[in-house]
């Protein structure tokens, strides 16, 4: 078992109604880093996961009843043999059929990022939900219509207060639920990891190993760390949709110079997240890696890594981008994606 | 007559005298704990605020009605007349004013006896708040939606909500205009702090809990140190070069008018 978590029992106590103590137990659940993981990112002390808040998390995360029509979950666009993300859709969908103008990205790692959605928007994991909820083209409710939602519902109203000690159903325990369920969202069991960590399964093949190699000379710099990405908006040279004219990460500052700068992808599970790109314009890897060869185009604020002496982008011949996207393969995390402790059913 | 007024005023130089020479012995008699009411009275310049009603003119030569004015006010701290500072818990001191639902009053409780001489307060939420998450935020977040300042695009929030409509030389037609500001994700921090000196000391004991009346002149929000034309811009959210200086104008909004010092259950 990978997954092993190190239990540590607590005990509280619950009062019930007619002053009887009932004792419930809740379980701590600890956060393992994988070893070649960067430090987490997420303050696991302020919002310790437990079994139960795992699991109230979960079951809030699979309920329609966070969005306005009551069928749109947070899995609905976060598919978990996507790797949680919308499979096939170029933009996320919400409720009354409306649809986004942002490709849905995967859910995990979360814990080891600072900075959420494409454009920053949130700087905390905790306060993430609120986008897609509130947004009336996703889930089009109202953080104080869930909130009544889930205090006239006699079963999560049991289920908060098994889960935290203090304050039953409000905003703090509802986000701090689904917060616990993501933390524990880890993905570290590619061929890729096991590779890195000398362990069984591990072994590339020849041509693996020369899309690794080709990968750390031309695509590491932002796609950083075994998170591959280095967690910063940057402006890749994608000609910007006309329709659509997203600017990104300015819409956040409000400054000119995050003109059309998006947050560099982790690139984990890359081969099961197709569509690519924040507005999922691109439906294969080998579409990807030809725009990084020719596809870019100049703006004022394009990313200087990708200036060379030679022109825009990447120069990547066939036999390199072949290496590639066998290493994307490598990305792939079975485990993760058949982890029943995440699935909906 | 004349030597009653005389005998009157000697009286009360007595008096002044006598309580300056005792007002060590006033503090040590100042016990327990209570709470320190502000009242945040909205006015544009000289005028009260009348939301949706009056109009007013500014030095930029733009007629505004203001239909909504609502900011946060937050992280209190208080001090005293010996330099010392009272720091109101954390967690509980963030507060939405709004002129339209008609809460303005601030209730900050068990305060701690004393002589108090200034207050401080933020406008807004801190970053240091804003990446604690969920921690400590409570009902916080559905207070701030449901008073329109909750940010919910970016999962943040407006410190300030300040709309109407209005007209200039150049725009004839009734214009809406919206500003909201509030911190722009990690990259730009408009949150601010603001030290106001009370003029006369706030009062606090067991049985005295001092009601302090603040002033906040809307029209320096946009006509403040920094000047923001509407005619130029007439909604402002996210702005680089903006926000901030509405942040600015903002935080020199507010004045204390005066101080009530008594069971705090009368002006």
């Amino acid at each position: 078992m990978k997954y092993l978590f190190w239990v540590l029992l607590s005990v509280f106590l619950v009062s019930c109604s007619d002053d009887d103590y009932v004792a419930i137990e809740n379980t701590l659940l600890t956060v393992e880093v994988p070893e070649n993981f960067p430090e987490l990112a997420y303050d696991i002390e302020a919002n310790p996961p437990t079994q139960l808040g795992f699991e109230l998390g979960k079951k809030l995360f699979y309920d329609g009843k966070l969005s306005s029509s009551g069928f749109i979950s947070c899995g609905f666009c976060h598919e978990q043999s996507s790797a949680f993300t919308h499979h096939g859709h170029q933009f996320s969908h919400g409720v009354n059929d409306l649809e986004g103008t942002r490709n849905t990205p995967t859910i995990s790692n979360m814990a080891f990022f600072n900075e959420f959605a494409w454009d920053g928007a949130t700087s905390h994991l905790d306060l993430f939900p609120i986008i897609p909820i509130t947004n009336e083209v996703e889930m089009g409710e109202t953080m104080t219509g869930i909130i009544n939602k889930l205090i006239a519902d006699a079963e999560y109203q049991k289920e908060f207060e098994m889960a935290f000690e203090e304050g039953g159903v409000n905003a703090e325990n509802f986000l701090k639920a689904i917060s616990q369920f993501m933390v524990m969202m880890i993905s570290s069991n590619s061929k890729y990891d096991k590779y890195v960590r000398n362990e069984e399964g591990g072994e590339l093949t020849e041509q693996e190993a020369y899309g690794l190699e080709v990968f750390q000379q031309k695509c590491a710099t932002c796609h950083a760390t075994d998170l591959f990405t280095d967690g910063s908006f940057r402006n890749n040279g994608l000609p910007p949709n006309p329709q659509l004219n997203d600017i990104g990460r300015a819409e956040v500052s409000g400054s000119d110079s995050d003109n059309y700068k998006f947050k560099v992808p982790s690139l984990r599970n890359v081969s099961l997240t197709a569509p690519y790109m924040h507005d999922g314009r691109f439906g294969s890897l080998e579409s990807v890696l030809n725009f990084y060869t020719n596809g870019m185009i100049e703006s004022e604020t394009l990313d200087d890594t990708l200036r060379t002496d030679d022109g825009l982008g990447i120069a990547l011949n066939d036999t390199e981008k072949e290496g590639l996207l066998a290493f994307f393969e490598i990305l792939t995390d079975d485990t993760f994606i058949n982890d029943e402790r995440f699935s909906e059913y | 007559m004349k030597s009653i007024y005389k005998l009157f005023a000697v009286t009360l130089i007595l008096t002044v005298f006598a309580s300056c020479s005792n007002d060590d012995d006033a503090t040590e008699e100042l016990m327990g704990e209570n709470s320190i009411t502000l009242e945040f009275d909205n006015s544009v310049g000289s005028d009260d605020l009348l939301l949706a009603t009056s109009s007013y003119t500014n030095s930029q030569n733009e007629t505004l009605t203001i239909t909504r004015l609502n900011y946060i006010v937050s992280n209190f701290r208080l001090t005293n007349d010996e330099g010392e500072v009272f720091t109101y818990e954390k967690d509980d001191s963030y507060f939405v004013t709004s002129e339209e639902t008609g809460s303005t009053e601030v209730v900050l409780e068990n305060i701690p006896a004393g002589n108090y001489v200034s207050i401080t307060f933020g406008i807004g939420v801190d970053q240091e708040k804003y990446l604690q998450g969920a921690e400590g935020q409570g009902d916080f977040l559905t207070v701030a939606e449901e008073t329109n300042m909750m940010w919910s695009w970016q999962a943040g929030y407006k410190f300030l909500n300040f709309e109407g409509t209005f007209t200039s030389e150049t725009i004839t037609e009734v214009t809406d205009f919206k500003v909201h500001m509030g911190s722009h994700g990690s990259s730009l921090d408009n949150y601010k702090e603001v030290t106001l000196s009370l003029g006369t000391d706030a009062l606090v004991s067991d049985e005295m809990s001092p009601i302090i009346h603040l002033v906040a002149d809307a029209n320096a929000i946009l006509d403040g140190e920094n000047k923001l034309s509407l005619t130029e811009q007439s909604v402002i959210m996210v702005s680089e070069e903006k926000s901030p200086q509405v942040a600015l104008n903002t935080a020199s909004m507010f004045t204390v008018d005066h101080v009530h010092n008594g069971t705090g259950d009368s002006h």
